[in-house]
């Protein structure tokens, strides 16, 4: 017994030591962000030395030059939008091809899950182009609506309504209910976990969007927070400490999303497997 | 019950979009891939057949791209594999509560955007106020982490380990959870020691949880884009260019479509050789 909780002692010191590499960095960007700037561009110690909030009202005091709430704005609605869209268009078609009997079904399915392997990238420059001739570059709609095409949705939750009871869906249909009805009343209740995760993932996935905003995208206002804030390292090369306070800032939202939602998003990561 | 056309209207809305943005640009972007199609000039697109591939074959930049691509996978993806294992380790071995918060410490940094953290890294590692010369300079180093050909690439790794450990940790994680407790309790009845348990029983039973995240991995690390763009825009000397980047430069800072979509279905191709060795390789293990 001893040399188990010795055991689990230095498991535990390994991990604190450990843990320092990934929590550090993240301290110092706080930390700067209330460092003046010549603290920052020469080093003087960890902690600032004069406590400043001058980078954050100079960052949110300026929204013609760095409209951060404004893409702020556009993440939010960008992501919901996609998540929204992703989840309704997929349950849907999982549905279909896991419980009705279609004519072409395993032809269908199989060139949905072919495409899983396919980079992103490689639909980069046509789908540019497509939404050059819709005319849908430089609006959120250029990232919204081909997100939805994408297979992983479906895949995912074909799997698990196949591991739904068929009994239920059956006593739903002898008891009248319409198809379109025994999916809200009887599968979305069900299937909300594998639904939450297929949420946030997407969700996740389309906050952290870096090329596709980048190619996208083309006015400042227009934006969403990575790109906005990758802009700074090129118009605010030498002010770090504009461009640290504006980086902790767009990070919040995300910090208090994860300690809220922490365990659905790692049980979801580890169930899936599935990391950008 | 006989199979009813009239199911596939639940269907339409996702096949509709599949078809407008994932199977129409992947053939459209095939067939952009045989045309030099040139946005911006007066050149008229005009088929050239497999000329965008030769022309690939013989340009120094894909080369260039191509070997810094393959040095990022070669030095990111078992380093993360192996820190990644040794991470859920040492979780699994923390009982109950604690296990929760080291294991969100580690997730931390994977909440900071790509651009986030590119920025904070590469004021880590500027040369003359970064944080880590701060730190060296007393023992007599300075390291010229980002304009120096031999650095450059081992600190994009660096950072790319900070940003993305967590994942494969909680993966990993979780796959050990999934051992039965039984078989551990019966190797140790049978007198095994716990160095034997690790790599005669967890090790294996472990194997296609590891063998699909360095999959995952290696696919990943194949597209590795963001945290180059932010940390060193490929330099010094385009030492650090990826694949992905010179693609994203082709098409649009030059505006070469037809190229650029060529040089996607190479990347394509490239991804699909090392993911069919591998995977190959799983199974002549295993046999």
């Amino acid at each position: 017994m001893n040399k188990k909780s010795l055991r689990l002692f230095s498991a535990e010191v390994a991990m604190g030591v450990g843990s320092l590499f990934f929590v550090i960095p993240c301290l110092l960007l706080v930390l700067a962000a209330f460092k003046p700037d010549s603290e920052i561009v020469k080093f003087q110690g960890i902690l600032p030395k004069q406590w400043t909030l001058a980078n954050f009202q100079e960052v949110l005091g300026n929204p013609e030059e760095i409209p951060l709430l404004r893409w702020l704005l556009n993440s939010v609605l960008i992501s919901l939008s996609t998540a929204t869209l992703v989840l309704t268009v997929s349950s849907l078609a999982a549905w279909a091809m896991a419980r009705l009997r279609l004519p072409g079904k395993p032809l269908v399915y199989r060139t949905v899950l072919a495409t899983l392997m396919v980079p992103g990238q490689i639909l980069l420059v046509p789908i540019y182009l497509l939404l050059n001739t819709l005319g849908w570059l430089d609006t959120p709609l250029a990232l919204i609506v081909p997100a939805a095409g994408g297979a992983f949705g479906v895949f995912m939750l074909h799997q698990f309504f196949l591991g739904i009871p068929k009994d239920l869906e059956e006593a739903a249909a002898l008891d009248g209910c319409s198809r379109m009805s025994t999916f809200i009343n009887v599968i979305v209740p069900l299937s909300r976990a594998p639904m939450a995760t297929l949420f946030i993932f997407t969700f996740v996935g389309s906050w952290n969007d870096f090329l596709g905003p980048l190619v996208f995208l083309d006015s400042l206002e227009r934006y969403t927070l990575p790109v906005g804030i990758a802009l700074f390292q090129t118009s605010y090369f030498t002010e770090y400490g504009l461009t640290l306070a504006a980086s902790l800032l767009c990070t919040l939202p995300t910090f208090v999303a994860f300690m809220i939602f922490q365990r659905q998003i790692i049980s979801g990561m580890a169930a899936s497997g599935m990391k950008e | 019950m006989k199979p009813r056309a009239s199911g596939w209207i639940f269907a339409a809305p996702y096949l509709t979009l599949f078809t407008a943005f994932v199977v129409g640009p992947l053939l459209f972007g095939f067939a952009l891939s045989l045309f030099r199609w040139e946005l911006l000039s007066n050149v008229k697109p005009t088929f050239v057949g497999f000329e965008n591939y030769a022309e690939a074959f013989r340009d120094p930049y894909v080369h260039q791209a191509l070997g810094a691509t393959l040095r990022f996978v070669w030095m990111a993806v078992p380093a993360t594999i192996l820190l990644a294992l040794v991470i859920a380790t040492g979780l699994n071995a923390v009982a109950g509560k604690r296990q929760g918060f080291w294991r969100a410490c580690i997730y931390v940094p994977h909440l900071l955007t790509v651009s986030v953290a590119g920025i904070l890294w590469r004021w880590f590692y500027n040369k003359e106020f970064g944080i880590l010369n701060a730190f060296l300079r007393p023992i007599g180093i300075e390291i010229p982490w980002l304009s120096d050909v031999a650095w450059a690439m081992p600190a994009i790794v660096l950072m790319t380990l900070w940003w993305t450990l967590g994942g494969p940790s909680v993966v990993l994680l979780s796959g050990l959870q999934n051992i039965p407790v039984s078989y551990l309790e019966a190797a140790s009845l049978d007198g095994a020691t716990p160095t034997q348990r690790y790599f005669r029983i967890i090790l294996p039973l472990l194997r296609p949880v590891l063998l699909f995240v360095t999959v995952m991995h290696v696919i990943g690390g194949f597209q590795v884009f963001g945290q180059v763009y932010m940390i060193t825009r490929g330099g010094p000397e385009l030492s650090t260019r990826s694949l992905v980047q010179y693609i994203y430069e082709t098409a649009f800072n030059n505006y070469r479509m037809g190229y650029a979509a060529a040089l996607s279905w190479i990347l394509f191709a490239v991804i699909a050789i090392f993911t069919l060795v591998q995977f190959r390789l799983m199974r002549e293990e295993r046999s």
